[in-house]
Order: C-alpha cells, then sequence, then structure tokens
C-alpha cells in the first residue's frame, strides 16, 4: 500500500510541476473558444432568425371571384413575410407534405368566395404533417389564432341580424354593422390580445446566452484534454512493468492518472474563476452584463446539489479523457482523437446548433451521448433543473464515467 | 530454474530452459536477437508468468505448478529475492533522480545513507541526484536503473543488456560496480552480446531454440558469433 501511495504521490508531484505549462495551453484554447463564440454571437444579432414556409394550396373551382381573392391573400405583406403560397393539385399536395416541402396545405373547397358571400361559409381544410416542425407549429398558431378572430366577427354579425329581426329594428342594421365593423377593426390593431402566449424556444429552458455558456463550458472542458499530454502520456513500458513487480497493479496506475486529470481539469477551473474575478475587478460593466445574461434559477436546487453536479461533470470530463488518451496513446494521436470527437459529439448532442434544427436521426443519437448530458448538466447550473432532470443528468453522467472507467482500465490491461 | 517453458501467444519462445547459480556468482546468457534472453529475466523477474517449470530462489519457490497442476508465482518472493534492471531505463524524466529513486525506496533514511556511503554512492548517483532524469546522458540512467533494481538490497539482480550503447568508461563503471556486489555473495544473471561484461561471469549460458546449453568460458567468443 505504502508503494501504491508513493505512486499516486510522485504522479501528483509530476502534474503540479507540469501544471503551469498545461495552464498557458488552456488559457490559449479558452481564448480561441471565445473569439469564436464572439465572432458566432455578433453574426447572430446581424441576422435574426427568419422562418419562411411554403404552403401549397388547392383550389379545387377556381373562378375569376376566388382567383383575385387568393391573389389579394398572397400578396398581403404580413402573409409573403411568413409564408409563400404554392399552388398544386390536390395529389401533388398530399406527396409534397409527406416529403415535408411544404409545411402545410390548405384546400379550398368550391365556390368558397360565393359561399362566404351567400353566408353558407363552406369550410376550409388545412392539413399539417404528422410531425410538425417549427414552421408548421407557427402556422398551426396563426391559422388558429385567425380563424378564432373570424369566429367571432361572424358570431357579432348573425347576433346583430337576429338582434334587428327580433326588435324590429331592421333600419339600425346597419348602423349596428357599422359599429361592430369599428370594434373589430380596432380589436384587430392589438391582435396579438387574442393569440396565446407561449415561448417557443430551441434551446428549451435556457436562454440563448445560457446555452451557449453551457455548451461552451463544456466544449472548452473537453478540449482543455487537449493540454495534458505531458501529465496523460503514458510512462515508459519499463517503468509499469518495475511498478506491476512491486505490486502496483494497472488498476491503481489507471486510477492515479484520472485523478491527476482530474486535479488538473480542477486547477483549471479554478484558474478561470480566478481570471473571471480580475476580469470582474478590472471591468465591473461587462462582467455585470455576463452575470445578467447567464443569471438563472430552478426551484429544486441548492448550491450543495449544483456544487456536486459540477463535480460530477469534472469527474466524467477526467474519464473521458483518460480513456482517449488509453486509445490514441501518441502526442498527435491523442490531440485529433479529443479534438475531432469532442467537436462531433457536442455538435450532434446540439451543443453548436440547437438539436431542434438537427434531423430527427440526429437528434435521438445525439441526446443519449455524454455532451448531452454534460450540457444539460451544466446548463442546469445556470437555468435552474427541472424536476428529476438533475437526478436524470447525475444518473447520465455516473453511467458514462463508469463505461469510460472500465474501458480505460481494460486498454490499459492490454498494453 | 528448471525447465522454463514459455509462449507469446502460439509462439514457443522458451521450452525447457534450466540453469542453477550460487551465492557470489554471475552467471552470462548470450545468444541471437530475439532468441528469448530478455524473456528469460522477465520470468525470472516475475513479469511474465511461465507456462511450464519452477524458478526457486536459495530454495524459496518464485514459479511453480506445485500440487494444484497451475502455475503459480509468489510475487513477495520475487520481489524481494530480485532486482531487475530492463533494457529500457524505468525512469520519469520529468522528475528528479532523487525523487525517481524515493519511488522505490520506502525509507528516506535509508535512501539518504545510500546515496552517501551505500551502493548508491558506488554508483556515483549522488553527484547528480538533483538533476531531471530526462536530462542524463544514457550511462547515468543506466546507473540510476540500476538503483532502482537495488532498492531494497535484493540478494539477485537481474540485468538484461546493461552495456548496450553505453561508452567505455561507463561499462568499466558498472562492471566495477559488478565486481563489488558479487563480493558481497550478490548473484548476477545477465544477459549480453558484450565480451567483456563476459570477464565477470562464472558461468555462460547460450540460448538456442529456447533452451540454455552451458558452455565453456574459453568459447564466449564462439558463442557471441552465434557459433553455437
Amino acid at each position: 500500500m505504502r508503494q501504491r501511495m508513493r505512486y499516486l504521490y510522485m504522479k501528483i508531484t509530476k502534474t503540479i510541476s507540469l501544471f503551469p505549462r498545461m495552464l498557458l495551453q488552456a488559457a490559449l484554447l479558452m481564448l480561441f473558444i471565445g473569439m469564436v463564440a464572439f465572432c458566432a454571437a455578433g453574426s447572430m444579432e446581424q441576422e435574426p432568425l427568419t422562418v419562411r414556409a411554403d404552403i401549397g394550396v388547392v383550389v379545387r373551382d377556381e373562378d375569376t371571384i376566388t382567383r383575385m381573392a387568393f391573389q389579394y391573400v398572397e400578396n398581403l405583406e404580413s402573409a409573403s413575410q411568413v409564408c409563400r403560397f404554392v399552388r398544386m393539385s390536390e395529389d401533388e399536395g398530399f406527396q409534397a407534405l409527406e416529403k415535408g416541402e411544404i409545411a402545410a396545405l390548405i384546400v379550398l373547397p368550391e365556390q368558397i368566395v360565393q359561399g362566404i358571400m351567400d353566408g353558407r361559409n363552406p369550410s376550409v381544410d388545412i392539413f399539417f404533417p404528422e410531425n410538425a416542425g417549427l414552421e408548421a407549429m407557427l402556422l398551426r398558431e396563426l391559422t388558429e389564432s385567425g380563424s378564432g378572430l373570424l369566429r367571432v366577427a361572424q358570431a357579432q354579425i348573425y347576433g346583430a341580424y337576429d338582434t334587428a329581426v327580433e326588435y324590429g329594428i331592421m333600419e339600425q342594421l346597419s348602423v349596428m354593422e357599422a359599429d361592430i365593423d369599428t370594434y373589430n377593426l380596432a380589436f384587430a390593431l392589438d391582435r396579438l390580445a387574442l393569440y396565446d402566449t407561449e415561448p417557443v424556444s430551441a434551446t428549451g429552458r435556457m436562454s440563448v446566452p445560457q446555452y451557449y455558456a453551457a455548451s461552451g463550458m463544456v466544449l472548452f472542458l473537453l478540449l482543455s484534454g487537449m493540454a495534458l499530454y505531458p501529465v496523460m502520456r503514458q510512462e515508459p513500458a519499463a517503468f509499469r512493468r518495475q511498478l506491476m513487480r512491486q505490486g502496483t497493479g494497472s488498476a491503481w496506475q489507471g486510477f492515479c492518472q484520472w485523478i491527476c486529470c482530474f486535479l488538473c481539469t480542477v486547477l483549471v477551473i479554478c484558474g478561470i474563476w480566478i481570471a473571471g474575478v480580475i476580469a470582474g475587478a478590472a471591468a465591473p460593466d461587462l462582467m455585470e452584463k455576463i452575470t445578467v445574461m447567464t443569471a438563472g434559477g430552478g426551484a429544486y436546487e441548492s448550491a450543495a446539489m449544483k456544487t456536486g453536479i459540477f463535480l460530477l461533470v469534472l469527474v466524467t470530463v477526467s474519464a473521458y479523457t483518460c480513456l482517449l488518451y488509453s486509445i490514441a496513446g501518441s502526442r498527435t494521436g491523442s490531440i485529433l482523437l479529443i479534438f475531432l470527437l469532442s467537436v462531433v459529439m457536442v455538435y450532434l448532442s446540439g451543443g453548436l446548433v440547437p438539436s431542434v434544427f438537427l434531423p430527427q436521426a440526429v437528434q435521438a443519437v445525439g441526446e443519449k451521448l455524454p455532451t448531452a448530458y454534460l450540457i444539460r448538466a451544466v446548463g442546469g447550473l445556470y437555468a435552474g433543473y427541472s424536476a428529476g432532470s438533475a437526478g436524470q443528468c447525475a444518473a447520465g453522467l455516473c453511467a458514462y464515467t463508469a463505461v469510460f472507467g472500465i474501458a480505460a482500465h481494460l486498454l490499459g490491461k492490454r498494453d | 530454474m528448471n525447465n522454463i517453458t514459455s509462449s507469446y501467444g502460439r509462439k514457443q519462445i522458451l521450452s525447457g530452459a534450466s540453469f542453477t547459480a550460487g551465492r557470489g556468482e554471475c552467471v552470462g546468457i548470450v545468444g541471437a536477437n530475439g532468441c528469448g534472453k530478455s524473456t528469460l529475466l522477465s520470468v525470472l523477474a516475475g513479469t511474465l508468468k511461465p507456462k511450464k517449470g519452477e524458478v526457486l530462489y536459495y530454495g524459496q519457490m518464485a514459479w511453480g505448478d506445485g500440487s494444484t497442476g497451475r502455475m503459480h508465482g509468489d510475487r513477495e518472493v520475487i520481489r524481494r529475492m530480485t532486482g531487475y534492471v530492463p533494457q529500457e531505463n524505468p525512469l520519469i524524466p520529468e522528475l528528479t533522480v532523487y525523487d525517481n529513486l524515493r519511488l522505490w525506496y520506502p525509507d528516506k533514511k535509508v535512501l539518504a545513507q545510500e546515496l552517501e556511503q551505500g551502493f548508491l554512492s558506488l554508483l556515483g548517483i549522488g553527484a547528480y541526484k538533483d538533476k531531471q532524469a530526462g536530462r542524463l546522458s544514457g550511462g547515468m540512467k543506466k546507473r540510476v536503473s540500476i538503483g532502482i533494481a537495488m532498492a531494497g538490497m535484493p540478494p539477485i539482480l537481474l540485468l538484461d543488456e546493461p552495456g548496450a550503447a553505453l561508452d567505455l568508461v561507463c561499462k568499466e563503471d558498472i562492471r566495477r560496480y559488478l565486481q563489488t556486489y558479487l563480493e558481497r555473495k550478490g548473484t548476477v544473471v545477465i544477459t549480453t552480446h558484450e565480451e567483456s561484461e563476459l570477464d565477470l561471469c562464472h558461468k555462460i549460458y547460450v540460448m538456442k531454440d529456447g533452451q540454455l546449453l552451458q558452455t565453456d568460458n574459453r568459447l564466449r567468443g564462439a558463442a557471441l558469433v552465434g557459433m553455437f
């Protein structure tokens, strides 16, 4: 046991002696990621996300009045900003809907304009795809709100007509209709009052700054493993054999390796924290802005729980780094493997582009990756955890840590 | 060592290798590259498990199949009885010589004593104990490796080609050190391609086809050039 503890002590001594050099490399990496994030944030501000959907329109009976009415709606500025109407046959329309080429299909019945004018009001069928995307969701909301507005207006007109007939004041009907028009027009100007207010965000519970702060932190932690080569590289085979002779097996060697990796990761985080404190003192306005942007909180977590989850994040990241060094072996191989695997996994987990914008198959894979749990865990530190999500994150991270540790141990034994 | 058999996968490396060595005796093992000399030392050092046979150190069983029929190694006996100097140096280049030695010497006082007036001082390690191991010359590294193997003062020293890629002065220093060790009744098993190292040896074995053949000391030159 004394031999093992001396080995651990020696590893920690070596790690501490090498740490300043590694911290410098990590700082350069942080600077690089910070610059990329700054540029990305700038481009996001310049080009706000716009949604423009293609809507299929089937006109069963195309007469002049219908065509004129359709052109009128098509050219409305408010409509043309959010969608483009595409004329098509019914068969073409359903095929396009199935292929996801259009966000919705509107089927206009025969003599629709005539029907509106004579009060028959034939219904218009609107079809949405089964798994409606963001555009279809917005369109559905828009359509339901619009039809609600029309229903209210029609009920008012019929109500006024019935009232005039009932009380024998048909001569007053035109005045009543004019009043209703005035009222509805005034109300229509503030039509937002009719909409359900339901914020839809691609980043879920987190705000955009919180989301990118979380994914940026995870990416940084994963990539900072690239700077740990001096600590993580395997000792000479002759040295490891001597250790084995003395009863220090590959499991303990791997454990010590992981402890040193964890120590480095903690020290890097401490370094960032100290840098943050210094930056806060130097530029308090900027730091206050950043704090406000990323501040949040949930009802289910305490400071102890947040600390625990953050430590678990560091534990998992260290185990991940150890595994990749065990797989790659050489310096170049390790750096390439860490960079490529981390960036790809963060991308698949929606860390670079929110996962709702990725194909469904990618989303399904991405949400099971360790990076998804890491982003959710770090994101929860900013935005708070929903009921049960902290437990899920912790369980996922523990499971991945165990998998990484066992795999690294088996690879170490193979060597 | 009696009738040791060992293999890597399907390739048989040792097939019934046997030899004996007494206190104060040096045994040299020569043979062509890849004939199994290092494998033999690995078995003796306990880093490779043999398939069959037995190894005894001064009567204590190190490897043997005993009554169970399954090969069993007593690592404590191996660790206590042997010091092993592999071909590559078992050093951590980022640490100082002292820190490297400290890992293998459990007692600080013993290490200090060894550096001042013990075997480590004979090797001349004390003079550069504060240097980084990665910055040492090949000869210095080899001396430190021998120093590491001598931790706990084992009675048997196993050396795998200690003189490879060293200059003449360094080889001579190591030879002198081994001479002192033998005078103090230590046992040395050495694999080598160097004739000067065979000067120390009381017995020379040639390894061929996984077996050890004892040869006359006068024929060592022929053994080195692979005539056997």
